[in-house]
């Protein structure tokens, strides 16, 4: 399996050098794509190293399966630069890429064995068949499919076709494995487990990925970075962490948190944080530091997750608990805020120290958590 | 009450429907059986067994097997004929862009529908002033106007079948064009193209109307010989002949099934409504 | 999201691969076009030319008037008196067989498919000649019916209207079944258990939610059973009597005895416009159950 991680010589990507470890692998600068007066993706860009697992993440239309589809060469851009290597392949065929691709409908080979269909790649590049059918053996071993080798693909379960098709993609080491929503077409409990073993086989081999889903989840789980897109545009290329943590828009704030938006106007700064007068309730917000000038209209964007509710009246805003759903670990809560009619405040807490509904609450949050963003954008 | 109803209106239902089956089925067994009988003309059930109007077919002077030999030969020209215009209509019409396709459509369905004497009398008036009555190759041209559409139509499905993104994910790992065409659409599309060729050669070999005018005294397909021989010559062969024929059809449909059941990955099972139909009704929705 | 890999509104750049895609679809179309505008559409194109044609060469509508005058309007008479007759009971057969088969348990209703398919595709010719032996003085039904014994047995079944109408009904059988097969298969059950349900008898189920949800597929099979049988020549030939000459008998006869090609032209130019208006029907009331079946469904 280690021995895998190491490129093996022989595999020549049609007209370039196979991948090296480090350094990029794919860059995108500036792609656009419209379907007439629809703008599917505007000026894209970014650079993606090797080894990375990159996600597109966003709800249908935001443009994630354009620009992978034009990655890919199944759909040409009308203008920008797709780099493979050093190799610009904007404008050349699918198969002249050199890339994987791993479909949702897994389309594997009806007419072929899993075996064959995994070695169709490698026929192609003209590798001796002792050679083959090594790296057959190996790849479907890492995929957890060997003895499978010699059954049809539909005798085999969704999962295992997708695992199929996997390896398939893997198998002749191309510079980037494009995916396109994998396991959508699988159960919940299948794709929690394949995300795991997709992960795993990734990190082990090395390989770098580009991974579409709308599943937030799913993107947090596998990747090292995602896109958030939305209408066309990378709302935000960033690690889990600093999506979760610093959403540089509310729609991020938003699409990955859920995040409680409380609307204010910025009162003062100190050195480190950024003081809010709250609408609704008046109360004051400490916010992590942000540049704008006293007086402009806020919004403040919390996650669930990241408010504490005390029995005292300590925090920005007091309230009460209307509702107080268990689900599993964590209690949900929704708190009616005193003074002013604003939604009610979500707030998700460890089961236990959970509030009931009826009580009396304070609210209060690490000023970290508490991320600002100018009124007139968009949440 | 309700119970005996339902009894009684299920057996009333299911004796109509065996006299009907029967009603289809029998003029075929009476052949069958006929063509061993020593009275050749019309006696039934025979009296006594014989081979001998199958040994009458190749005996010398005997014009059955010059009839045959030509509608074979009919038969596979048009076959070959069905079968280009086939596949290249059937990759118009399913895997590009094409302008006017329903008028296209419309023309490949036209033969189907509009009566073959219609058909064939336009045919006669193409042929005879070129002095081509009588020629294999008018024939086969001739049949082809017929057998061609159900080559397109068996070839339209085919190719629906397919998943055009099996093709994309060939490209994706670097097969050319000439590869995927070779390795993934060919193997998928070859029970489609079996059935399209078994279809043609049978919607030719049984072809009567434009064989009919377009033959001439010499050169006579092997169905207007058994026309003539029922209207004009009284041959006993021509029982053999029709048994042979049938034998022939059944044989045909057989390999069809079989094709198609191999082909789905023996889903459906070899006997089955599904297997029938979609036999009966080669073209699936599109007719 | 417009981005699926079939997405194919053209925009201007993709303009390049379209017209690609535009220029594979006409070159691949070219050999049936070209082969059926030349062997299919021209020589019907040519019929009708020669229908209007004088003998000099002028232009003349008294092939059509002969067409519609004397013997040859009682050939058009019985020959769409014929169909008719015929188009009724092939949907009348069908209709039963069609229904007892779609009870049948899978296997059964496999083999009797399989016996309504076997004969559509034996040729017409052999069955014919089947229903020769079978209907004749000595056949196997005026023997059965004398061993019965059926007063009156023997009976003249052959060289009649009713020898036609039973060799042509059999052979418009396997149409009407398949046709009528599908339609049924497609009518939703749970509609026939609700309308139980809400305390409908079985007659009264079976004339009001039934009949009305599969009659445009009835409407179609007949007409489609009509219109073929009015080119039939085969049957009719072999099994009819000199009053059982119909229209494609006519054509043939001018063609090959009479070396009449005008008279014959007019006359299939008829058969094609009978043909024509059939299947403008079969559209017109496809059309119409299929707004029906909408309206259910919203």
């Amino acid at each position: 399996m280690a021995e895998f991680g190491v490129a093996t010589p022989s595999v020549k990507v049609a007209g370039g050098k196979p991948a090296t470890a480090t350094g990029k692998a794919l860059s995108v600068v500036a792609l656009r794509k419209t379907y007439g007066d629809v703008v599917a993706v505007d000026e894209a860009s970014m650079e993606i190293a090797a080894g990375e697992f990159v996600t597109f993440l966003g709800s249908s239309g935001s443009g994630k399966t354009t620009t992978l589809m034009m990655i890919a060469g199944f759909c040409e851009p009308d203008s920008g630069t797709i780099t493979v290597g050093d190799r610009d392949v904007t404008r050349l065929a699918p198969q002249k890429r050199g890339l994987g691709f791993v479909f949702q409908q897994y389309l594997l080979f009806p007419h072929m064995t899993v075996s064959e269909n995994v070695a169709f790649p490698l026929t192609l590049r003209g590798v001796g068949k002792d050679e083959i059918r090594r790296r057959v053996g190996e790849t479907l071993e890492i995929a957890g499919l060997s003895g499978f080798g010699g059954r049809k693909p539909r005798e085999l379960s969704g999962g295992q076709q997708q695992r199929v098709a996997l390896c398939r993609a893997l198998v002749y080491r191309p510079p980037v494995i494009l995916m396109d929503e994998p396991l959508g077409a699988l159960d919940k409990k299948l794709r929690d487990q394949l995300q795991v073993e997709i992960k795993t086989i990734q990190q082990e081999l090395g390989l770098t990925v580009i991974y579409v889903t709308h599943d937030q989840e799913e993107a947090l789980v596998m990747s090292d970075r995602i896109a958030v897109m939305r209408n066309g545009l990378i709302e935000q290329f960033d690690t889990p962490r600093e999506l979760f943590e610093r959403p540089r828009t509310p729609f991020v704030a938003d699409f990955l948190g859920a995040a409680n938006f409380l609307p204010g106007r910025i009162e003062q700064h100190t050195d480190a944080h950024t003081l809010v007068r709250l609408d609704n309730s008046g109360g004051l917000l400490k916010a992590r530091r942000h540049d704008l000038a006293p007086g402009t209209q806020v919004k403040a964007a919390v996650q669930p997750g990241r408010l504490r509710a005390s029995a005292s009246d300590d925090g920005f805003c007091t309230g009460t608990v209307e509702t107080a759903t268990y689900v599993g670990t964590l209690v949900r809560a929704g708190v009616r805020i005193d003074g002013g009619d604003a939604p009610l405040l979500r707030l998700e807490v460890p089961a236990g120290r959970g509030p009931v509904a009826g009580e009396r609450v304070g609210i209060t949050a690490d000023p970290d958590d508490v991320n600002l963003f100018a009124g007139e954008q968009a949440g | 009450m309700e119970l005996r109803k339902t009894l009684t209106g299920r057996i009333a239902l299911t004796a109509v429907a065996t006299v009907i089956l029967l009603f289809l089925a029998l003029p075929i067994v009476v052949i069958l059986v006929t063509s061993f009988s020593n009275n050749a003309f019309a006696a039934f059930p025979p009296e006594a067994w014989t081979l001998n109007w199958y040994k009458a077919l190749f005996a010398d002077g005997s014009k059955w097997p010059a009839a045959l030999s030509l509608s074979a030969l009919v038969a596979a020209l048009s076959t070959v004929f069905s079968l280009i215009i086939g596949v290249t209509a059937a990759t118009a019409l399913v895997r590009s862009e094409l302008p006017l396709r329903s008028a296209v459509f419309a023309l490949v369905l036209g033969p189907l529908v509009i009566p073959q004497i219609v058909t064939a009398l336009g045919l006669f008036l193409l042929f005879e002033p070129a002095a081509m009555l009588g020629s294999p190759i008018a024939i086969a041209l001739g049949h082809t106007v017929l057998a061609s559409p159900i080559a397109v139509l068996i070839l339209i499905a085919t190719l629906r079948g397919i998943d055009e993104r099996l093709e994309d994910a060939a490209a994706s790992m670097g097969a050319g064009r000439l590869t995927i065409a070779r390795k993934i659409t060919f193997p998928l599309a070859a029970p489609g193209m079996i059935a399209a060729a078994i279809f043609s050669f049978i919607t030719s070999f049984d072809e009567f109307y434009i064989s009919q005018f377009l033959s001439s005294v010499d050169t006579v397909t092997l169905p207007v010989r058994v026309y003539n021989s029922l209207t004009f010559e009284i041959d006993p062969s021509v029982t053999a002949v029709s048994a042979i024929l049938i034998a022939f059809a059944i044989l045909a449909l057989g390999l069809v099934a079989l094709v198609r059941w191999l082909g789905s990955g023996r889903q459906d099972s070899l006997l089955s409504v599904e297997t029938a139909t979609g036999i009966a009704t080669p073209g699936g929705e599109a007719v | 999201m417009a981005a699926t890999l079939t997405a194919g509104a053209p925009a201007r750049p993709r303009k390049l691969l379209a017209s690609r895609r535009t220029r594979a679809g006409i070159l691949y179309a070219l050999p049936v076009v070209v082969y059926l505008l030349v062997l299919f559409v021209y020589p019907i194109f040519s019929t009708l030319l020669l229908s209007l044609k004088d003998a000099d060469g002028s232009f003349t509508l008294h092939w059509y008037a002969d067409a519609l005058t004397g013997v040859n309007l009682s050939v058009l008479i019985t020959t769409l008196r014929i169909s008719a007759e015929t188009a009724v009971l092939s949907l009348v057969f069908g209709f039963v067989l069609a229904q007892a088969i779609s009870r049948l348990k899978p296997i059964l209703a496999g083999l009797a498919m399989l016996v309504v398919v076997v004969p559509h595709f034996v040729s017409a010719l052999v069955r014919t000649y089947g229903w020769i032996i079978m209907l004749g003085d000595k056949g196997l039904v005026n023997e059965t019916l004398t061993a019965m014994p059926v007063p009156g047995a023997p009976f003249q079944l052959l060289y009649n209207e009713l020898g036609v109408v039973i060799g042509t009904t059999s052979m418009m059988l396997p149409y009407t079944v398949l046709l009528l097969y599908g339609v049924m298969r497609g009518v939703d059950r749970r509609l026939l258990a609700a309308a139980a349900s809400m305390g409908a008898g079985r007659v009264t189920i079976f004339r009001r939610v039934y009949l009305p949800l599969v009659a445009p597929g009835l409407a179609s099979a007949g007409l489609l059973s009509f219109i073929l049988s009015l080119g039939y020549y085969i049957t009719p030939a072999l099994m009819g009597g000199p009053n059982q000459t119909m229209i494609a008998t006519l054509i043939n006869q001018q063609v090959t005895k009479e070396n009449q090609w005008n008279g014959a032209a007019a006359q299939g130019v008829i058969l094609l416009v009978l043909t024509l208006a059939g299947l403008l029907l079969v559209k017109l009331v496809s059309s119409l159950g299929a707004s029906r079946k909408k309206r259910n469904a919203s």
